[in-house]
């Protein structure tokens, strides 16, 4: 990284701007020259966003409030659905968001014909995080399979996801009726899920340097009862958990620039973090932009990320993802999929409903900081000790505290309105011009790892076909193998970290990072590795009480 | 003097002769020179206060919900009679009597918005946060049918939970396991399985499903094409004899019948209780809410206002009628068991046109009407605004009627919204409520307060 999120170096209008004023403030009309030598003026220190960077001991006053306008009072199972006051406040905001809302939580009729869930709020419970499966013989309900291979081609038959399910599981009494069959599709006619997709975890104990024991447990992902035969060569599998939805309409405010700014990707800086921006497609333009949404950052914007969520995981298809949940070669889905109503457009959803769904995502807001007591204007000293240690084991290197939105545009798609989409849509206010406080850089690190893929039977025997051969996915530390844009299989995009206090609050069942593996905040932790290998041995070299402190601070964020 | 009398009421010259009113041409001495008289206020007392606004809304929500508690006793007692003797005659009371049920109900609804026991009844009795109250318990759609009863493979749309990790095994009228009593706690006790907003098990849709059933249009499996009728429950799913059937044709034990009688009747005691509270909660002069409502000020107002803006807007042109329309959707539509839907679209609508002209009437025919918001502008000079939001309730009311009589003469809304997003009466009715949220919108400018102001929204509650 050219820089370290917070003791940065300066934007080059910042320079120029100081120049600007120190070379007119010497005055004097020039006669003298040798007097008129400028003093080197200290360069002022700000961040990436241009403002002065936060120090490890001191909370800046609108810390408590992470999401600026678009924070919410919630610290109960509703934290993560709730309306910020600048939309409850409008009649026609409200309203959008109330559609917008109804939307995300309802099944269309046209989800499928192969699937992953049913609605937007199957996978984001509550609208916080999914659930791993209970069991290995349970069905995975609110997670994706990414497919591809090792040059991070989708497959022919499966393309870049697995869905798990056909649409009589969600439309018939029989939930197991679209489960996948070994084989079960191949004859164009019958159609079932893609494949039974399941994990297993094998115990990893370690200790910290003061003695103290832990245990984390480490995923293998088991592959069962494909439905429309094998796999392409060198298959790699990413399991993912929905991830908590809101604040993305901040995120996607912050200027690219910024984020950026904040990339090393050869660490010349030498502090082992070399951020990368993921640069991706943008659907719309057809530029290549910053991307900064789903683990891997492959996403540029909300809206094509619930496009992209409809499109892939429900099978709901839309103007920006025409096609249905099918590839070319599987019949028995495109057959279906010609069964379907496609009320109104020639897709599954119209652009009007598209752009409530995104209006919703965007707005969501963000729940304010625990830990602050408004009446006197302080902070749980507990937390601000915590504070102080996620400072100094630089945690903050990728998990950047802080950003500046700029304006907030409205949807490409149009202005809301509830008889159609119109010209010129307006920014949304309450996203613009704030400052936040998400935790995350954007930017794609290696996290280090590796993984291989086999054919086992149940009981670890080798195998190459048959009903009882699976694919077997083993990883040591986070990789998953898989490429996806400019992301290699180990690299993955630093997470939002505000609202993680509250993820269990939300959903009892949620778990931690990419695949749920972490069942603490104190488990996630542990698994930083590759880029953050130092941090996290940092981490690990406090004390317990230190230890706590942090995590207790990440809780309140 | 340019002395107009048709400006000037009788109210303000009373008005002006009792304060010190110096030369305002009512002697008529200076002429056609003489200052003009003050603008009238076309017939509308001036002595219209605020306050006296905030009490006649609050004696109709009285009226509205009290209503809404008689009708849903005399649906028990329908019920009760038709459980004990499940034949045609009883059946179709019993669907009377709901129908009846909704009409004051509907009307409510402009109470909902606006942090009103509705919404934010807490069961100690104070007022919490939107959410706290009993309204999804009373009103929420939609139904969870699959959890409650038998359902057909396919009705236009999921009824299921938000994910089948949320289903319950089977249905709590089928499941003697899970369920071996069928009462008051067992239902409410389902409510929102799993945390999961779309398993609705209680309220008017519950009773709906359970007297209506599905409605499976022409095929009678749920795909085919939409026709005039609601649901095709038979009235043998009630029979206590050996004929007990759960769907036409489909014989069953007769327990399976008991157990649906044991349910509508619980679920009609649930309602009843559900309702009490708020009812309770207005009651004038005594009611805790009543109490602090009328003495509340421009919050209070800007809580009527709030109510109507909302429910116009996001409700109902939003989320009851153009998610209806764009999905295209029979589980979008509000009684889509019985295709009452044009009710409480007509109902809902009326109850903001109740409001802002401070009227309404009541089952049995009294008619309550007070001090309104129409007054209000009038007298505080925004006579032209309080004409237009007039006529642009009117405006929706002549819309929504229009849904209503296609519905009564063999149009449910089910069929009205299926031509997709082009169906003209249904678009028509949304157009009007946006036009009168924009006006409400004025109004609420006009009477200088904020609907914001009404939501506690601070960090108190961290």
């Amino acid at each position: 990284m050219k820089n370290k999120s917070y003791f940065s170096s300066i934007q080059p209008t910042i320079i120029l701007g100081v120049l600007s004023i120190a070379l007119t403030a010497c005055g004097g009309g020039g006669s003298n020259e040798t007097k008129s030598v400028v003093t080197p003026t200290p360069e002022p220190i700000v961040d990436h966003s241009g403002l002065s960077p936060l120090i490890n001991n001191t909370v800046d006053p609108k810390e408590h409030l992470p999401g600026g306008d678009a924070t919410v009072f919630k610290n109960n199972e509703d934290a993560f659905s709730t309306r910020p006051k600048m939309i409850a406040d409008n009649f026609k905001l409200d309203g959008f968001f109330t559609s917008g809302d109804h939307l995300f939580r309802t099944p269309d009729r046209d989800i499928g014909p192969m699937l992953s869930t049913g609605s937007c709020q199957g996978c984001h419970i509550n609208d916080g995080r999914g659930n791993i499966p209970a069991s290995p013989t349970a069905p995975m309900l609110s997670m994706l399979l990414k497919l591809g291979n090792n040059t991070g081609a989708a497959d022919p038959i499966y393309g870049d996801q697995l869905q798990p399910f056909a649409v009589q599981s969600f439309k018939t009494p029989d939930f197991s009726s679209g489960i996948s069959i070994h084989d079960g599709s191949i004859n164009g006619t019958e159609l079932y899920g893609e494949a039974f997709p399941f994990i297993v975890y094998e115990t990893i104990n370690g200790t910290y340097p003061d003695g103290t024991s832990y245990e984390l447990r480490n995923p293998i992902y088991k592959i069962k009862n494909l439905s429309f035969g094998l796999f392409m060569e060198n298959i790699r599998f990413s399991v993912r958990i929905a991830p908590q939805a809101f604040g993305v309409g901040l995120l996607d405010a912050i200027p690219a620039a910024n984020i950026i700014s904040l990339a090393d990707e050869n660490d010349t800086d030498g502090n082992d973090i070399s951020g990368r921006a993921s640069m991706a497609l943008d659907v719309f333009s057809g530029e290549t932009k910053l991307g900064r949404f789903a683990y891997k950052a492959q996403n540029t914007s909300v809206l094509q990320q619930v496009a992209g969520a409809y499109g892939g995981d429900i099978g709901i298809s839309n103007s920006i993802f025409p096609n249905e949940s099918c590839t070319e070669q599987q019949q028995a889905c495109q057959m279906a999929a010609d069964q379907e109503s496609k009320v109104g457009s020639e897709h599954d959803f119209s652009d009007k409903n598209l752009a409530l769904v995104e209006f919703y995502n965007r707005t969501l807001g963000v729940p304010a900081r625990r830990g602050f007591d408004k009446n006197n204007s302080t902070w749980d000293e507990n937390i601000i000790a915590g504070r102080k240690l996620f400072f100094d084991t630089q945690c903050v290197d990728c998990h950047t505290p802080r950003h500046v939105t700029g304006e907030a545009k409205g949807s490409v798609l149009g202005k809301l309105t509830l008889t159609g989409l119109e010209e010129n849509a307006e920014p949304i206010a309450m996203l613009s011009e704030q400052t936040i406080f998400p935790y995350t850089d954007l930017l794609l690190h290696d996290m280090g790892g590796s993984c291989v893929v086999t054919r086992e039977t149940d009981i670890g025997d080798s195998c190459t076909t048959g009903a009882e051969c699976m694919y077997v996915q083993r990883c040591d530390g986070l990789a998953d193998g898989l490429i996806q844009g400019d992301a290699s299989g180990s690299e993955w995009k630093t997470p939002a970290l505000w609202g993680i206090g509250l993820v269990k609050t939300v959903n009892p069942k949620a778990t931690f990072l990419h695949d749920g593996r972490a069942r603490t905040i104190e488990e996630a932790i542990l698994w930083h590795d590759g880029e953050a290998e130092s941090r996290k041995e940092a981490f690990m070299a406090l004390s317990q009480e230190e230890r706590q402190q942090l995590i207790d601070f990440v809780e309140s964020l | 003097m340019n002395f107009n009398l048709k400006k000037v009421s009788v109210a303000l010259l009373m008005a002006c002769s009792l304060t010190a009113c110096v030369d305002d041409g009512d002697d008529g001495q200076a002429g056609i020179t003489g200052e003009n008289g003050a603008n009238g206020t076309n017939g509308v007392s001036t002595f219209v206060t605020r306050d006296d606004v905030l009490k006649t809304n609050a004696n109709i929500a009285y009226a509205a919900y009290s209503d809404s508690l008689i009708a849903a006793q005399s649906l028990r007692t329908a019920i009760t009679t038709f459980v004990a003797l499940p034949n045609e005659i009883n059946m179709k009371a019993a669907k009377k009597a709901w129908i009846d049920s909704r009409e004051p109900y509907g009307q409510t609804e402009v109470y909902r918005f606006r942090v009103g026991p509705i919404d934010a009844l807490k069961d100690d009795g104070t007022i919490g946060e939107e959410g706290d109250g009993p309204e999804g318990k009373i009103n929420a759609w939609p139904l969870g049918e699959a959890i409650i009863d038998y359902v057909a493979v396919e009705v236009d749309g999921d009824s299921g939970p938000e994910t089948p990790a949320n289903a319950l095994a089977n249905n709590i009228i089928a499941n003697t396991t899970d369920f071996p009593t069928i009462d008051a706690a067992s239902i409410a006790g389902a409510f929102e399985h799993g945390e999961d907003e779309r398993n609705v098990t209680t309220g008017y849709h519950a009773v709906e499903f359970l007297l209506w059933g599905q409605d499976l249009n022409t095929d009678l499996a749920g795909a085919g094409t939409r026709d005039s009728s609601g649901g095709q429950r038979p009235v043998t799913d009630y029979a206590l004899d050996g004929t007990c059937t759960s769907g036409a044709g489909n014989t069953v034990t007769p327990t399976t019948c008991t157990r649906r009688g044991q349910y509508l009747t619980a679920v009609a005691d649930l309602l009843i209780a559900d309702l009490e509270p708020i009812v309770n909660a207005w009651e004038p002069v005594t009611g805790t809410h009543y109490k602090a409502f009328i003495t509340g000020g421009d919050v209070s107002l800007a809580k009527i206002l709030e109510g109507m803006g909302r429910l116009s807007f996001g409700e109902l042109a939003g989320e009851r009628i153009n998610i209806a329309l764009t999905t295209d959707s029979q589980e979008d539509e509000h009684s889509c068991f019985s295709d009452n839907t044009h009710r409480d679209i007509f109902l809902n609508a009326k109850g903001v046109q109740n409001t802002f002209n401070a009227q309404y009437t009541r089952i049995d025919g009294e008619v309550i009407s007070g001090a309104s918001i129409y007054d209000l502008l009038v007298v505080g000079g925004d006579h032209e605004l309080a004409n237009s939001l007039r006529g642009s309730l009117e405006a929706t009311m002549s819309a929504a009627a229009v849904v209503d009589t296609k519905a009564k003469t063999g149009t449910p809304f089910d069929v009205l919204i299926q031509e997709g997003i082009e169906q003209p009466n249904v678009v028509a009715v949304i157009k009007a409520l946006v036009k009168q949220t924009d006006e409400i919108e004025q109004a609420i400018d006009a009477l200088g307060v904020s609907a914001g102001d009404i939501r506690q929204d601070t960090e108190e509650d961290i």
